[in-house]
């Protein structure tokens, strides 16, 4: 409220005084729109008491109507001027006062939005992609339904392996195709070989995918599963590549605190020839329950690609070398993620889905 | 393979612990997948004498025996007919626990207080032998732990031996790695054979008819045996290695092929006719009766050992139950032989019948080793089974097998394995392994080594191979990590990868959670969506060795695997099912041995799109949603000329049933589930789904393009128009397009309206509309008139009428 110093004038004008002090205590007491609207009535209405002043000055000695009709004025002024401010507070305070009777319950949910979420074997596909391409490696793909040329036989597989009988590899129905070689692929390697017969090197690949194997399933066997499998060849490519390959993968997968063991295994399509142990992502190395103790998790077989699958494609093993490597996918997500049975992973259970 | 570290030890020095020496075999190559102390069975069991035996007073076949522990003498009642002063026996003094679980308390027995229990062998947990308490050797003293007694104290390393090391599934083989691993000299058992005349050869005679399974067959005559149990360290390490000792005949066959890796049988010499061995193919639809009591059918690629009656083994898998080691024999012929490994394989599988010497010869057993495997278990069988060995070996040799010479470039190893190798270490391992390094010569780049491989390595056979051998006994762990040298490589993805990945983001923007279902579905829901296959293949990709009926078939659509998913969520009261899945589904293509494998993306919802909330009803899924979905998916993905026509699909509601299509291209199919299908698969009705394959959907994209945003006010009209019922909604808005001239800039469908006053078969549409120019303020004028251009002209074409 316009609360400006008397001055000397008013002072002189005892009416007016006490006048101005009667408009103040009335606005300030009018505490809705209404009751300013009164007091506004009583002093600047038809009959109000400012306004009846104002006619009352015409009524003075001429010597003091102008002076006095000036003070009236500046009067009439300073209290329009002051009902207008205190509407305006007023018009506040019902606004601040009505919000405050809008208030909510805050804890209750929000209006429900839709939301998705990627199954967790194509986040860690995709994270694996990702660490690879930082690296210089492309994504290749092949067929699920593949010829034993490419599944096994190119991959320096023998005749009489055990892993091309019946109970360990699917084949497809040879009445329809009209012959017998025709299988599931049992690993994501058929890829390699197709990946070289088309491509000269020098090459670096993975190559994500299904793969089947004649599994009844259990907590951590299913026929279906996946794999990504990884191939790079070049002049002097060495055992010593692998490692270092393997090593920033595994750190970049499982954290920089990982250590990495590499333990000569058998493949038959590659020589010399490694399984791939990561310190146990539970227990840090110390052993437990996941790693049976050992303080290692084994994630990964690899080796230096054989000269013989050169000899398939047509590469020069003495001018070129390489690595592969394949790993497994739903092993690694039930590692990361802690997922108890590999079956939890294809029940598409939304429980589980929306947790990721 | 189970390795006893006792039994080890006689062939190699142990210097470190069982855990080290696991390390570092499994670091080689040789994975030791667990540790095993034995002998803890035994704890609390002492060695006790036997001072006194008197009959119990109240039991005929019981007696009181007087003990001698040691520091004390305790009183046991015991009914074994053998017990006898001056006998040392093994005893479980009260609270000891046996291995059977049970625990030994103080008895009182007929009324004669026992204080423990004299045990038998079958009682200590170590032989089937329960006719009388275990004797043991004299030298041990009463009172000592009974595990020390019998030196049950081992450790056994439990190995994971791959495949192409079959000279690792022997104690000598082990031996020979571990002498390389650590360093310490090898041992090899010394023995001196001492044989009797006649010759051997005077009574045995061997013909090897297919020499292209059996290279070598050498045999020994042994006689005057006494069939009865083997002693106790013998049987003792049979245990350690998982074998269950037998008699003395058998348990000294397995106890060579454990030292030696070659498999040996022992027939019952008077059981054979003429003592005459003959190893041939089987004739078709001969059949013969194993140890194992099973009648084999035989295929004429089965290799047998037969005598003129008929087969007496089947070759290099198991031996016959008509020539069995049985309690009367005396004579034995020992059979000590090298077949082909892929042969036995084939044979051991195609009868479902492994043994531990298939296991071996189908590995790959020592061509050399046969003589001295047969001599040296004729050598326990003269020691050990009261045996005399006719003189000489009857040694069948149809084909040599030399050993292999490999040259060894130096160089190329360094290379290829990353490391700085000289010559002198290189032959240093080399010969760790007992491969011979005959001749160093000077190459182009450096030393070649010529090596000689010996027989027992058959997995030795190129250059690459002796590398290997490098690599792993110089120790992964010894290689420096380094990445490849090379920069000439891009990583980066094809646009057809980086749209798939953006094509599941957008679907889980849109609500959707991405399921992964197995490849395999039964014929079952081929019939139940498509029974006439009119849209699913005839013949789709069937497996010939499916694990069920209910995974024969590698999916044609992703339907099935979704579905299921749902009906696995619905089961669960997870009623509100929104599920994606991109992946691969498997069309049979004429003439082409491998299918199609198109990229599909297919989505099935179910329940309620929007639940009831608080703040509202539920919102059921229907048609719409999911071609909302749809729409805002190949919009996100910049997908042009995407639309939706009417067909009629056998697995959907015939009303609510659409191919898609982009640029006039057939991609897929989108509707609602037919009702019979929901009900047949036990499903909630209202499922919505739609099928595409990705790459069509990829090939219609188009990168965007600006397209002017209008700087003058616009002006919006709504329109609606009363049609027929039969007049689809995107004919009007096209003609609505197609009319509305340069200065329509937008048309929306918002609203839909039946009514009584519209009348019978009658619908309301209402569009939004918005005009503008891009060079100036429209005038109402202007609008009006576009506006009366698309009134009249759906006037003229769909008989629409203004709504009032």
């Amino acid at each position: 409220m316009a609360a400006e110093k008397v001055n000397d004038q008013e002072r002189d004008n005892p009416e007016m005084v006490a006048l101005r002090e009667e408009a103040l205590a009335a606005l300030s007491k009018a505490a809705s729109l209404a009751e300013l609207e009164e007091a506004r009535v009583a002093f600047l209405g038809r009959k109000g008491k400012l306004t009846s002043l104002l006619q009352g000055i015409k009524d003075l000695p001429p010597q003091d109507r102008r002076r006095a009709g000036m003070m009236a004025n500046r009067l009439k002024g300073w209290l329009e001027q002051a009902i207008d401010e205190r509407e305006k507070e007023l018009r506040r305070m019902e606004l601040e006062a009505g919000l405050r009777g809008e208030r909510l319950d805050v804890t209750l949910p929000g209006r429900h939005v839709t939301y998705g979420s990627r199954h967790l074997i194509s986040s860690i596909i995709e994270e694996i992609e990702d660490i690879f391409i930082a690296m210089g490696y492309r994504v290749a793909e092949g067929p699920e339904v593949e010829l034993d040329y490419y599944n096994f036989e190119a991959l320096n597989t023998p005749e009489w392996h055990p892993s091309k009988s019946l109970q360990d590899t699917f084949y497809v129905d040879a009445s329809a195709v009209g012959r017998e070689d025709v299988l599931l692929r049992t690993h994501t390697s058929p890829v390699q070989i197709r990946v070289m017969e088309s491509t000269s090197p020098p090459l670096y690949v993975i190559a994500p995918g299904k793969a089947y194997r004649h599994d009844v399933p259990d907590a951590t066997h299913s026929p279906m599963f996946h794999q990504v499998e990884g191939l790079a060849v070049d002049e002097r490519i060495s055992l010593a590549d692998l490692k270092g390959t393997l090593e920033f993968f595994a750190k970049r997968m499982f954290g920089e605190d990982r250590a990495v063991r590499f333990r000569p295994h058998f493949f038959p399509f590659t020589e010399p020839s490694a399984e791939v142990d990561v310190s146990c992502i539970i227990c840090g190395g110390k052993g437990c329950r996941v790693c049976k103790g050992t303080g290692w998790l084994e994630i990964l077989g690899a080796g230096m690609v054989d000269p013989n699958v050169f000899g398939y494609v047509g590469y020069d093993a003495e001018r070129y070398s390489g690595f592969a490597f394949g790993m497994g996918v739903d092993r690694i997500a039930m590692l990361k993620y802690g997922v108890p049975d590999i079956r939890y992973l294809f029940d598409n259970d939304l429980r589980l889905l929306a947790q990721f | 393979m189970r390795v006893s570290l006792q039994w080890l030890s006689e062939y190699v020095e142990l210097a470190i612990d069982a855990y080290e020496l696991a390390e570092r075999l499994t670091m080689a190559g040789t994975a030791v997948e667990g540790v095993e102390k034995l002998g803890n069975e035994l704890d609390g069991m002492l060695v006790g004498r036997v001072l006194e035996v008197t009959p119990h007073p109240h039991a005929d076949r019981l007696r009181v025996c007087r003990v001698d522990l040691g520091e004390r003498s305790v009183d046991i009642v015991c009914g074994a007919p053998n017990v006898r002063p001056g006998m040392l026996a093994p005893v479980a003094p009260p609270g000891t626990r046996l291995p059977d679980g049970s625990t030994i308390g103080e008895a009182v027995i007929r009324g004669v207080a026992s204080k423990g229990m004299l045990l038998s062998e079958r009682e200590l947990g170590i032989s089937e032998q329960a006719a009388g308490i275990m004797e043991l050797e004299e030298a041990a003293e009463p009172g000592f732990p009974l595990k020390k007694a019998l030196g049950a104290e081992d450790t056994v390393l439990v190995l994971e031996v791959t495949p192409n090391r079959p000279d690792c599934l022997c104690m000598l083989g082990m031996a020979r790695e571990v002498s390389a691993v650590t360093g310490a000299r090898m041992r090899r058992p010394h023995f001196q054979l001492k044989e009797d005349d006649p010759p051997a050869a005077d009574d045995v005679r061997v013909d090897i008819i297919d020499s292209d399974l059996c290279s070598r067959y050498s045999a020994r005559l042994i006689e005057g045996l006494e069939i009865a149990a083997s002693p106790w360290w013998m049987r003792r390490r049979l245990r350690a290695a998982g074998v269950r000792p037998i008699n003395n005949v058998v348990d000294i066959t397995n106890y060579v092929m454990l030292e030696t890796g070659q498999p040996l049988h022992a027939f019952d010499f008077d059981l054979l006719k003429d003592g005459n061995i003959i190893v041939r193919r089987a004739l078709a639809g001969e059949s013969m009766v194993t140890l194992d009591g099973v009648e084999r059918r035989l295929s004429p690629e089965d290799l047998l050992i037969c005598d003129p009656r008929g087969p007496v083994a089947l070759a290099g898998v198991m031996g016959g139950e008509h020539t069995e080691i049985n309690e009367a024999t005396t004579r034995v012929l020992l059979e000590s032989a090298h077949f082909d490994p892929a042969n036995i394989m084939r044979t051991s599988r195609q009868q479902g019948l492994s043994s531990e010497a298939s296991y071996r010869f189908e590995r790959g057993v020592d061509p050399s080793g046969c003589a001295r495997a047969a001599d040296r278990a004729a050598y326990f069988m003269r020691e050990l089974a009261g045996g005399r060995i006719r003189r000489g070996v009857i040694d069948a040799r149809a084909r040599e097998i030399a050993p292999l010479r490999l040259s060894f470039r130096v160089e190329r190893a360094s290379k290829l394995i990353g490391i700085a190798l000289e010559a002198k270490e290189a032959r240093r391992v080399l010969q760790s392994l007992e491969l011979e390094v005959t001749a160093e010569k000077a190459g182009e780049r450096g030393a070649v080594l010529e090596v000689e491989v010996p027989t027992f390595r058959p997995d030795l056979e190129r250059e690459i191979d002796l590398v290997e051998e490098i690599a792993r006994i110089h120790g992964y762990q010894n290689v420096p990590s380094t990445l490849p040298s090379s920069s000439a490589r891009v990583g980066t993805l094809t646009p057809g990868q980086r749209f798939k990945r953006e094509a599941a983001r957008v679907m889980c923007g849109l609500g959707l959670h991405e399921a992964v279902t197995v490849s395999f579905i039964s014929e079952a829901w081929m019939d139940r969506l498509d029974p006439a296959r009119e849209w699913l293949p005839r013949f789709p990709v069937r497996l010939r060795n499916p694990l069920s009926e209910e995974n024969a078939v590698m999916r044609p659509s992703l339907l099935p695997g979704l579905l299921e998913a749902v009906r696995f969520n619905v089961n669960r009261r997870v009623s509100d099912v929104h599920l994606y899945e991109l992946g691969r589904v498997f069309l049979p293509q004429e003439g082409e041995a491998l299918p199609r494998e198109p990229l599909m993306l297919a989505c099935a919802l179910a329940g309620d799109w929007v639940p009831k909330q608080w703040s509202g009803d539920a919102e059921a899924v229907d048609f719409f949603t999911l071609k909302g979905i749809m729409e805002r998916m190949a919009s996100s993905l910049m997908v042009q000329e995407f639309s939706l026509q009417r067909e009629e699909l056998p697995f959907l509601h015939p009303s609510q049933s659409c191919a898609v299509l982009v640029k006039g291209e057939k991609a897929g199919f989108m509707g609602t589930l037919h009702p019979r299908v929901c009900d047949h698969a036990d499903l909630p009705r209202n499922i919505a789904v739609m099928e595409i394959e990705l790459s069509l959907f990829e090939a219609a994209r188009l990168e965007p393009h600006f397209r002017e945003i209008p700087r003058f006010p616009t002006l919006q009209m709504d329109l609606a128009v009363v049609v027929d019922e039969e007049i689809e909604a995107s004919a009007l808005e096209k003609a609505i397009r197609e009319t509305g001239g340069e200065l329509l800039y937008e048309a929306r469908l918002f609203d839909l309206y039946r009514g009584e006053q519209l009348g019978e078969g009658k619908k309301s549409l209402a569009f939004n509309l918005v005009f503008c120019a891009m060079d100036r303020t429209l005038r109402d004028e202007e609008a009006r008139a576009s506006f009366e251009v698309i009134v009249t002209a759906l006037r003229e074409r769909f008989g629409a009428r203004l709504r009032a």
